[in-house]
């Protein structure tokens, strides 16, 4: 479950990072006259007090204000499927799936999987069946891709390394959903639709746990996917969240909401001031200048305000 | 567990080998070197049988397959299209072994093994552990062997070569290897997999415990983490089998419940698999055959 080396991860990234700072800075000063400003972003906040509401609709609404064409592309659907424990919320609730499912055909999309590729167990339909993915949503077998045993082909290069290699279905595809959870992580300080593209990397070839990640540090890794995977949407499943030792252990936290956004970081840095964390208190939201907005400034509210929402997560 | 069920499977693997000879994770997929060896180990009894000669050609294709993913510094690659050595190098070696080869390619392979280990424990993380007291709890002495070079040592990768390193060690240096070094390397490794054991008595995937939080244990690592203990008389196991006794009757993996046959029935228990549906995956067809009571989970013992 747990990193033996994370320490040495995360410590090389923190260095890395403050190395990098002042050399980032003159960069983004002189830089700053050649980058038109970026638009605000559009961040919907549903709320849903349970899985039974009419979730369809709420997604509909929510793709549709944050203005998402979806016809005829090919779609991927990246929920947050890791490890299985009755006791607590760790995954992105299947019902959410189904409604995302239902929606994107709706919507005209070309064609719509389910993929994703758990950082710890193996044996990932084992996975699917006990979080009641298989069970509850038809045909789950033909419309679900396993990412940690795709085929897979290189990208050049990634963070430190030469190369990644990444899955065909995900490389392939014309829009990712990070069908995230909403969960805070005792290393990351919170997980939610950036980090969830972990899973994208494939077990296969980097192992399970994707340790690579760890070694390049999990800030530089996360931002380091987020830039190699630039079409996507996010829907985070805050219905029933996790709090405290997250992302496995942690307790759950009906926060009653789903957020979603084409701004990764916006929905991100969105989630974190509803969960009452600073999304400067987040490294990879920090670093994510280059991918979207994190200022409440730049990012343009609909849907149900944020201190409606508002509600404090319970830190490892 | 019937003859038949052995029988589907194996005729199923037949059916799914690809025109490179080796096997995808999943049917009409790339071939991968993790399920084209569990599925060479499957067939190996047919591929020796003087009555399927049909068999035995459609073996030297998987090994002739295995054998194309070699780097010239002896480690495997896990498919044609990935250039860097992984620690399915382990499972290449198996086969080497199993069909008794210990040529060069071999004694590379097992230089390579011996070279690689967990980047773990460097002096940056020794020095913030000491200020971070409880993040990750372990000796840091004792490493393994990581999934994939530069990283850390994990219990699968460092238990599925522990069992190869136990069994080349029996070849000795006639067969090029380097026996004190192997001897040096098992001992440390099994000490780290003692190490990071749960305190349920099973294994985690590498930790026991983090944040001063103690880890569950799983099934299938518990499993392959008794099959890399296989031969260590002096660790008390107990709590263990009994524990992967227990996940046997409980878990509903299907990986989980063949590497627990496997490993279960290498420590001298009966168990069996119980009939149920072909799977699409096919290292779990595989791995379901050679949990078969004469399906060769005897060789993923040391001694074999």
């Amino acid at each position: 479950m747990a990193d033996p080396c994370i320490l040495g991860g995360r410590q090389a990234a923190c260095l890395i990072s403050r190395r990098q700072l002042p050399v980032a800075g003159l960069a983004l000063a002189a830089g700053c006259s050649k980058v038109p400003p970026r638009p605000k972003a559009r961040v919907f906040i549903a709320k849903a007090a349970h899985y039974n509401v009419d979730l369809v609709s709420l997604l509909e609404r929510g793709i549709e204000a944050c203005g998402l064409e979806v016809h005829g592309k090919r779609v991927l659907l990246k929920p947050n499927l890791v490890e299985f424990d009755s006791s607590t919320a760790i995954n992105t609730n299947v019902a959410v799936i189904a409604a995302a499912l239902e929606v994107f055909r709706k919507k005209g999309a070309a064609s719509v999987v389910v993929a994703e590729g758990p950082g710890h167990r193996r044996d990932t339909i084992f996975l699917a069946e006990e979080a009641r993915y298989r069970s509850e949503i038809e045909k789950f077998e033909e419309l679900f891709v396993d990412l940690n045993r795709d085929d897979v082909s290189s990208v050049r290069p990634f963070a430190t390394l030469p190369e990644i290699f990444l899955p065909r279905t995900a490389l392939a595809a014309d829009l990712i959903v990070s069908l995230a959870k909403m969960k805070t992580h005792h290393w990351a300080g919170a997980t939610l639709s950036m980090k969830n593209l972990f899973g994208l990397v494939p077990g296969s070839v980097y192992g399970w746990p994707k340790n690579i990640l760890h070694r390049i540090g999990i800030t530089r890794s996360i931002l380091e996917l987020n830039r190699v995977f630039r079409n996507t949407f996010a829907i985070v499943d805050g219905i029933v969240a996790m709090e405290g030792n997250g992302p496995i252990q942690g307790t759950p936290k009906a926060a009653g909401v789903l957020v979603m956004g084409s701004d990764l970081p916006a929905v991100d840095a969105t989630c974190c001031r509803m969960m009452d964390i600073s999304p400067d208190s987040i490294e990879y939201l920090r670093l994510a200048e280059d991918l979207g907005q994190t200022s409440e400034s730049q990012i343009e509210q609909c849907g149900e305000t944020l201190a409606s929402v508002k509600t404090t997560f319970r830190r490892a | 567990m019937g003859a038949e069920f052995s029988r589907g499977r194996l005729a199923r693997l037949r059916d799914l080998q690809n025109p490179d000879g080796g096997w995808g994770y999943f049917p009409g997929r790339h071939s991968w070197l993790e399920p084209t060896c569990y599925a060479l180990l499957a067939l190996f009894p047919d591929s020796i049988s003087p009555a399927r000669p049909q068999d035995r050609e459609s073996w030297l294709r998987g090994w002739n397959y295995v054998r194309s993913l070699q780097n010239p510094d002896g480690g495997w690659r896990p498919s044609a299209g990935v250039a860097a050595a992984s620690w399915a190098s382990a499972l290449a070696l198996h086969l080497h072994l199993l069909r008794g080869v210990t040529d060069e390619s071999f004694r590379q392979g097992i230089g390579w093994l011996l070279k690689l280990r967990g980047t773990e424990g460097g002096l940056l993380e020794r020095a913030i552990a000491t200020v971070w007291k409880g993040a990750v709890e372990y000796d840091r002495r004792f490493k393994g062997w990581p999934w994939v070079p530069d990283t850390s040592s994990w219990i699968e990768p460092t238990a599925h070569t522990l069992l190869v390193l136990k069994k080349a060690l029996r070849r000795g240096e006639s067969a090029g290897v380097p026996v004190d070094l192997c001897r040096a390397r098992i001992e440390e490794a099994e000490n780290m997999i003692l190490d990071r054991r749960s305190p349920d008595g099973g294994w985690n995937y590498g930790n026991r415990r983090v944040k001063n939080v103690d880890l569950p244990s799983y099934p299938e690592t518990t499993a392959v983490a008794l099959l890399g203990l296989q031969g260590r008389p002096e660790a008390d196991l107990t709590r263990a089998i009994a524990l992967a006794k227990r996940y046997f009757t409980q878990t509903r993996s299907r990986l989980a419940r063949a590497w627990l046959a496997i490993s279960l029935q290498n420590y001298g228990l009966e168990v069996a698999l119980e009939e149920c549906g072909p799977s699409n995956d096919i290292l779990v067809t595989a791995l379901e055959a050679i949990a078969f009571p004469q399906g060769g989970h005897q060789w993923l013992t040391p001694v074999s």
